[in-house]
This record gives structure tokens, C-alpha cells and sequence, in this order.
């Protein structure tokens, strides 16, 4: 136990001392495996050739840059004001009804994207001057939009969860069918949070036009595009047509196919897309790299059972381990940036959670919702840094205020989906 | 190289930026390939396996040098509200260095390996593809990773300003 404490520790002063968290576990994970060979540096070097060419040299990992891929061509391809047109002709008559639309456009986005930060930062130039315009409280469409924004990385594809399928070698397609029960429940007290913000103060949010059902059916038909491409993705590794990593290469080309026949991609907007999708997977891949070679190490060490005795025999009830885990993350989230803590953590809870005889794919959705939470919850959450870099108007204290309601909303989905696995677990059970 | 560090820095993007772009349309157009040839038309592209595999490695180090050169690599930032400007340059130039110096050592372990898998005379199960060539390009790409960082030590370049700028149209993996 102390030796992981020890490299646990001095890994994390590297981290602070801003060393990429990628090189920081890499380097620990080599001398911590040195260490445990008494300083024998021949297994340690070995290691890490061996980490760094199977990371690169796996077939499975093709579905990093393909989603990656997929979500850029989608943001590129611009079909958010279509999803937001759509949801507002069925919610928008209602009080709060464009923010409920904000939230469900957000959902439908979030179905062909898998990147939170993506999600609120279309849906803020599409949502945002809408609901202005009917004179929405800045505090409401703001939290909206943060808030919806987060159902991208819990409604499948999800990067998130193909970064924690790969650390924990966890079914990647069972994990996006896991997300979409809670993808729905959280959009619906995503709503409720709106919901109670208009109940509050009724002006924050007035009621649009009510629209007609033919003018529902013309903004549907807006949106065959996008249900379309998550039906073919989606359905296709649901049904066991094609593994994750196909859906990931046939999704990335129907977005392609998509923005081509929109004609709103240029060689330059394409390659740029491409460009980019390419820098973050080899940041990705080196990020699992490093959490491969410190897992290694932490494996084999006395810690995973050390732990283990450790809560058998303080005769926690395992429930409460994995709500003691989340409330970690949760107060974690706050101040961490989202991605640091689940890879420096994971390798570590992931072990005990499973020896406690719960499910992978039910632990990986705890993870994307406390990451959700993590990202809208202030002073550092990704989702208000783009709030606050698209929106530079908007004070700091109103977007902190704004976003409020949507965290006890999630908070709240967070302890449902602790309490009835069966939400999580329900459909990725039903899979081949 | 060119004589202008800033040129040469450029033109790594450029280069490395063509390249990376390339071969990801290719992965994806290959991988959409076998899934519609194999359903449609019964028909598997023979090898489109090992060729995936080969173009995800080439692709994903050909990337590294870029992520490292546009700083992008995830790190945490809690030091820099404890700092003075002048201190996080001092920082940043002493981590750059040691990156520098720990990526260049990695380097020279990838090209060990590219020396055993050369000795075998490793090749694909297939295609009879050569592996090693491969794994010597990797060792290429973390060796000018290393480069950049060791550059960014003379040469800070751009990614020192006190607040970190925010890129809404970024995709970051959350």
C-alpha cells in the first residue's frame, strides 16, 4: 500500500508542477515498476515499449479518431438550429418553453456528438439570440444551455465513454446502450429544473407562439438527417450489425455525407476538422499510454487489495462505497478539470467497485454523470468556460447563479440512477 | 530545417498536419468501406484490418508532435494562480525541458523496439506487411515530439498567456 501511496503522491506533485498528466503517470508507472524490481530498470524499459507500441498498434482504438471525427463534422455540418427549431415548435408555447428546447435540442445534438463542451457551444449561437429575443432571463438560457449541453457526453456516442471502455477494457457498445435511458431521464429533470427556475420568477422565461401540427411535422422532417445518421450508428452496434469501431468509421462518414450535401464544409473547414480530430486522439493516446503504464504499476502493488480488505472490514455496505466514490468525484469536480480526475482515479476506484460485485457498465455511467456535474459546476466547469467565452456579456455570477437548478437537477438523476441500476443496465442487457 | 525556428515550426504543422489529415480520411473511408462491402456485397476487403491498424498508429504519432506544438496535452493548472507571470515562464520552460528530455529517452526505447521487431522480421498476418518500418516512423514522431518541447524551451512561442484562452469551437474529448 504505501509504495502506490508514495507514487500516487509524487505523481500528483509532478501533475501540479504542470507536467502533462500524460507523462506524469508514464514516468511513475516506470519507476514505481523499477522500484518494485528492486531497481531493476530492464522489466520497467520493457514495459514501456511494450505499452506505448500496443496503445498505438490496436484495432479497437480506431474508434477514438472516428468519433472524435464524427463529432467534428457534425458541429461543422450545423444542424442545431433545425433540432432547436423542431423541439420548439412541440415545447415552445409552454412557460420556460424555449429553455426546455434549448435542453432538448441538446439531447438530439448530443445523439450524434459525443462531446458536452461541442453540444453547449452550438446550441449557445442557436438557442441563445432565441431566447433573448423573447426577452429570457440571461440566468435561465445560459443554465440551459450549460446545462443541456452536458447530455452529450451521457446520450450516445460519447468520447467519455470510450475513454473509460478502453482503461477498464469495458464492452464499449454496451456502455453507449447504458447511457440512453439516463440519457432521457436527464433530460426530462433537465426540464424540471427549467421548470422550477419559471416557477420562481415567471419572467425569466415567457411563452413563445404555439405551433401548428403541421408546422410540427415540416420542422420534423428538419431533422430525419440527424435521426437518420444516430439510427444507422447507434442501432447498427445496438443490433449487433457492426462492432463499435465500424459504427465510429460509418457515423464519421454519414456526417461527412451529410455536411457535403448541406454544403456547408469547404476543403479548408474539412481539413481543418480533420486536423484537429488527429491532435486530440494523439492526446487522448497518450493519456491512456501513461494511464496504462501507472495502472501497471498500481497493480502490482499491494493496493487494490489492501483496499479491498480495507472496506471489508470497516463493513461498509457496498452501495455506499460507490455513493461515498460519486461524492467524491462530485466535490472533486468542482475545482478538477474532468478528465485529470477520471483517469487518475479510475485506475484506482475501478478495481473495488467490481470487487464489490457491481457492474462495469453501470460504474461507467456513475462516471459520465459526475463528470456532467463536474462540468457545469463552478469555479471550474468546462461547459461555463464556453458560456463565458461565447457570451462575454454575461457576468460570471449570473452564469454561476443560472446553472444552479440544472446541478441539483443532476444531482438528483445522479442518485436515481445510484438507487435503480436497472435504468443503466436494462438495455445493454438485452444486447448479444 | 529551415533556418528560422519559427518557420521550421510552421512547416512541421503544415507537413504533419497534411499527413494526419490524409490518413484519417483514409481510416474512415476504409473502415466505411469494409462495413458496406462486407454487408451489402458479402464481400470482405481482404487485410482492411492490419491496413486500419497500421494507418491508426501512423496517424495518432504523427499527431503527437502537433498536439505537443499547440500545447494541448492535458494538464493541471492550479500553479499558475500561485505564480507570478515571470514564474510561470520559468516553469513552463523547466517542464518543457524535462518533457523534452523524458520524450527523447522514450524515443530511444521505441527505436529498441523497432530493432527487435526489424530482427524478427515481423509482417502482418495478411498482407505480409513489414512492421518494422512502422514502428521506426513512431520512434521518428516521439523523437520530434521530444524536439518540440525542447524547442518551446528557447522559443515559448504563443502558449504563455496568464489566462488560458478558450477555444469554443474545439472539441475537447468531454
Amino acid at each position: 500500500m504505501t509504495e502506490a501511496l508514495v507514487g500516487l503522491g509524487l505523481m500528483l506533485v509532478l501533475a501540479l508542477l504542470r507536467v502533462p498528466i500524460a507523462l506524469a503517470m508514464g514516468v511513475m508507472g516506470f519507476v514505481g515498476v523499477a522500484y518494485l524490481r528492486d531497481w531493476n530498470f530492464a522489466p520497467a524499459m520493457a514495459m514501456v515499449e511494450t505499452k506505448i507500441y500496443e496503445t498505438g498498434r490496436n484495432y479497437t482504438l480506431s474508434v477514438v479518431p472516428l468519433f472524435i471525427l464524427m463529432g467534428n463534422l457534425v458541429t461543422r455540418a450545423g444542424m442545431s438550429q433545425e433540432l432547436f427549431r423542431a423541439a420548439y415548435t412541440f415545447v415552445g408555447h409552454l412557460r420556460g418553453g424555449l429553455a426546455m428546447a434549448t435542453v432538448v435540442a441538446c439531447a438530439g445534438f448530443g445523439a450524434i456528438c459525443g462531446s458536452s463542451i461541442a453540444t453547449a457551444a452550438t446550441m449557445a449561437k442557436v438557442a441563445y439570440p432565441a431566447m433573448k429575443g423573447l426577452g429570457y432571463s440571461d440566468r435561465l438560457s445560459t443554465g440551459a444551455i450549460a446545462g443541456g449541453g452536458t447530455l452529450g457526453i451521457l446520450i450516445p456516442p460519447s468520447t467519455l465513454m470510450v475513454i473509460y471502455g478502453v482503461l477498464t477494457e469495458t464492452n464499449i457498445g454496451k456502455l453507449f446502450a447504458a447511457g440512453i435511458l439516463p440519457g432521457i431521464v436527464a433530460t426530462f429533470l433537465l426540464c424540471l429544473a427549467v421548470q422550477w427556475t419559471v416557477l420562481v420568477d415567471p419572467a425569466s422565461g415567457p411563452r413563445g407562439e404555439r405551433s401548428s401540427w403541421g408546422e410540427r411535422w415540416r420542422a420534423l422532417k428538419g431533422v430525419w438527417a440527424v435521426l437518420a445518421l444516430f439510427v444507422v450508428v447507434m442501432g447498427g452496434i445496438y443490433g449487433g450489425v457492426f462492432t463499435a469501431t465500424e459504427g465510429a468509421g460509418m457515423g464519421a462518414f454519414g456526417a461527412l455525407m451529410f455536411a457535403l450535401a448541406r454544403g456547408t464544409l469547404s476543403w479548408r473547414t474539412l481539413f481543418d476538422g480533420l486536423i484537429e480530430s488527429a491532435r486530440t486522439s494523439a492526446m487522448l493516446f497518450a493519456i491512456l499510454t501513461g494511464a496504462l503504464m501507472f495502472a501497471e504499476f498500481v497493480n502490482y502493488t499491494t493496493m487494490p487489495g489492501d483496499l479491498k480488505n480495507l472496506v471489508t472490514s470497516l463493513d461498509l455496505s457496498p452501495i455506499m462505497v460507490v455513493a461515498a466514490i460519486c461524492a467524491i468525484y462530485v466535490i472533486l469536480g468542482t475545482a478538477m478539470e474532468e478528465l485529470s480526475m477520471i483517469l487518475l482515479t479510475v485506475p484506482i476506484f475501478f478495481p473495488l467497485v467490481v470487487h464489490l460485485g457491481f457492474d462495469p457498465i453501470w460504474f461507467g455511467i456513475l462516471i459520465v454523470v459526475v463528470v456532467e456535474i463536474g462540468l457545469i459546476s463552478p469555479p471550474v466547469g468546462m461547459n461555463l468556460f464556453v458560456m463565458n467565452a461565447l457570451l462575454p456579456h454575461v457576468p460570471t455570477r449570473v452564469l454561476f447563479r443560472g446553472v444552479l437548478p440544472f446541478m441539483v437537477a443532476d444531482i438528483v438523476r445522479l442518485a436515481i440512477l445510484i438507487a435503480f441500476p436497472t435504468i443503466s443496465l436494462w438495455l445493454p442487457s438485452l444486447m448479444r | 530545417m529551415a533556418a528560422n525556428p519559427q518557420d521550421a515550426g510552421a512547416w512541421l504543422d503544415r507537413v504533419l498536419g497534411a499527413a494526419a489529415a490524409l490518413l484519417l480520411l483514409v481510416l474512415m473511408l476504409l473502415t466505411a468501406a469494409d462495413v458496406v462491402s462486407r454487408y451489402i456485397f458479402n464481400w470482405p476487403l481482404r487485410g482492411a484490418f492490419e491496413i486500419t491498424e497500421l494507418l491508426l498508429l501512423t496517424l495518432i504519432f504523427a499527431g503527437l508532435p502537433l498536439a505537443s506544438r499547440a500545447g494541448e496535452h492535458v494538464t493541471l493548472d492550479f500553479i499558475d494562480r500561485a505564480l507570478t507571470p515571470g514564474g510561470r515562464r520559468l516553469l513552463r520552460r523547466l517542464i518543457d525541458l524535462l518533457c523534452g528530455a523524458i520524450i527523447l529517452g522514450l524515443a530511444w526505447r521505441v527505436w529498441v523496439k523497432a530493432d527487435k521487431i526489424a530482427a524478427y522480421g515481423d509482417t502482418t498476418e495478411v498482407l505480409r506487411l513489414p512492421v518494422s518500418p512502422f514502428v521506426y516512423a513512431m520512434a521518428l514522431m516521439v523523437a520530434i515530439t521530444g524536439l518540440v518541447h525542447l524547442a518551446k524551451v528557447i522559443f515559448p512561442g504563443q502558449d504563455e498567456r496568464a489566462e488560458p484562452v478558450f477555444d469554443p469551437d474545439k472539441i475537447g474529448p468531454t
